[in-house]
């Protein structure tokens, strides 16, 4: 069952891309692209840039050259457009307080060099798993960009998280369903891109990178289309006054103590 | 292969951070009704003179220089103490406000978005202000000062005493007249 080319193997390589296409229509009829226009983008676009890599695969006719192209083109893209979702998402979360705006874009800006910088020094070190430099090099550019995407998840919820800030419902659920990807992903790629890896348990890390996906994007369809409570959503009601008495009496003591 | 050993570890501790964190956020939802409970008071004035340079001074010249050093020390950890307190009384309050922002009345919304932003200019202050503690810990004869934290502090509880009055004007707001 766990093998290439079976039937779990093509359902996990197929369905989550089938289903984010279809979570792209649903959200455009719900005119999600105001809100997160580049969310639309990087749906359609990862789902179209996979959906190819799996045709080139599946294709006699296509050379092992080609498909390595078709990935590589994939993969720029992939990388190009989650970028620029989580720039969007950090917009989202962080622009509404103007007391943070700078910090936050230049911590995350200086967390960025850093991850870049780490990368590139990972990317230098890692051997060449493949004669091929096209197929090592495709390994070491998901390394690279799972390292970078995981670093900078990592900083918008752990910032988040220090300053108490609440998150949208939607924004939560697309960030979160990129960081369980990009963590699962960095773990795979760092032991795939790595030559001394058996080549035998590659598939297994294939499955886990297919299988860790499928649950990113039901995180989204999840989080993008059942309503629930937003922390920060209208209609939620004031602190009871009860506990403004409190928080009043505290103060109090804070000040004329 | 101790790269990639590495970059796993890294993976993993990164994918618990953010599922701890993810959880964190549903079980701060569900407490969030007993969120004034936990401000802790703070007394201000005995802050105040922690962070006087005078009264460092004053240490610094009758205190022989090993004396003066302990001296400093502990009363960096007090200041420390009293930074932390603060922090966590300005996330408090960036939640408390999150939740009145979203109100129907432009008045509340608008001191609610005052708490918000002045609460999270404390909170990053605060950091800032750790930071020195613990380096003048290392350098106890350095120069150091922390009066922008106690200076927010205050500009915070007046916007939040302006937030509290609005929403519920029935509530004897008992800060306004002293002030």
């Amino acid at each position: 069952m766990l093998q290439a080319h079976s039937l779990l193997w093509n359902y996990l390589w197929v369905a989550p891309h089938l289903l984010l296409l279809l979570l792209a229509i649903l959200l455009w009829r719900r005119k999600f692209h105001r809100q997160y226009p580049v969310f639309l983008i990087f749906a359609v676009a990862t789902a179209i840039g996979s959906l190819a890599v799996y045709a080139a695969d599946e294709i006699r006719s296509v050379s092992g050259n080609t498909f390595w192209r078709v990935d590589w083109a994939s993969l720029l893209v992939d990388a190009l457009v989650k970028f620029a979702l989580i720039g969007e998402i950090f917009g989202r979360v962080f622009g509404l307080y103007p007391s943070l705006a700078k910090l936050g874009k230049s911590s995350i800006t200086g967390v960025g060099v850093v991850l870049v910088l780490l990368a590139t020094l990972a990317a230098a070190d890692t051997p060449k798993d493949n004669i091929h430099g096209i197929v090592s090099g495709a390994h070491i550019l998901e390394q690279t960009i799972y390292l970078i995407e995981c670093g900078l998840i990592l900083f918008l919820f752990v910032f988040a998280a220090y300053f108490k800030l609440s998150w949208s419902r939607s924004a939560f659920g697309i960030t979160l369903g990129l960081g369980v990807s990009a963590s699962v992903h960095l773990a795979t790629w760092a032991l795939m891109a790595n030559g001394k890896f058996p080549a035998q348990y590659r598939i297994f890390l294939d499955f886990l990178n297919m299988a860790a996906y499928h649950v990113s994007v039901l995180i989204w369809f999840y989080y993008l289309l059942v309503h629930g409570k937003d922390i920060s959503g209208p209609g939620e009601p004031p602190p009871p006054g009860h506990d403004l008495e409190i928080w009043n009496q505290e103060l109090e003591r804070l000040l004329h103590k | 292969m101790t790269l990639a050993i590495i970059l796993v570890i890294a993976a993993v501790v990164a994918l618990g951070i953010i599922l701890r964190l993810a959880t964190t956020r549903g079980l701060q939802a569900k407490r969030r009704a007993s969120l004034a409970a936990t401000i802790r008071p703070i007394d201000i004035e005995a802050f105040r003179n922690l962070i006087n340079p005078a009264e460092d001074d004053y240490l610094r010249r009758r205190l022989p220089p090993a004396q003066f050093r302990v001296v400093r020390r502990e009363r960096l950890y007090a200041m420390a103490a009293y930074v932390h307190v603060v922090a966590d009384n300005a996330a408090v309050l960036v939640r408390v406000g999150q939740v009145a922002v979203a109100s129907r009345d432009p008045r509340v919304a608008e001191a609610a978005q005052r708490v918000v932003n002045d609460a999270l200019l404390l909170r990053r202050n605060t950091t800032v202000a750790l930071l020195r503690i613990y380096l003048a810990l290392a350098w106890p004869n350095s120069g150091f000062a922390t009066v922008r934290v106690v200076d927010r502090y205050e500009q915070l509880s007046g916007a939040a005493m302006l937030l509290g009055r609005l929403q519920n004007p029935a509530v004897p707001v008992r800060l306004s007249a002293p002030l």
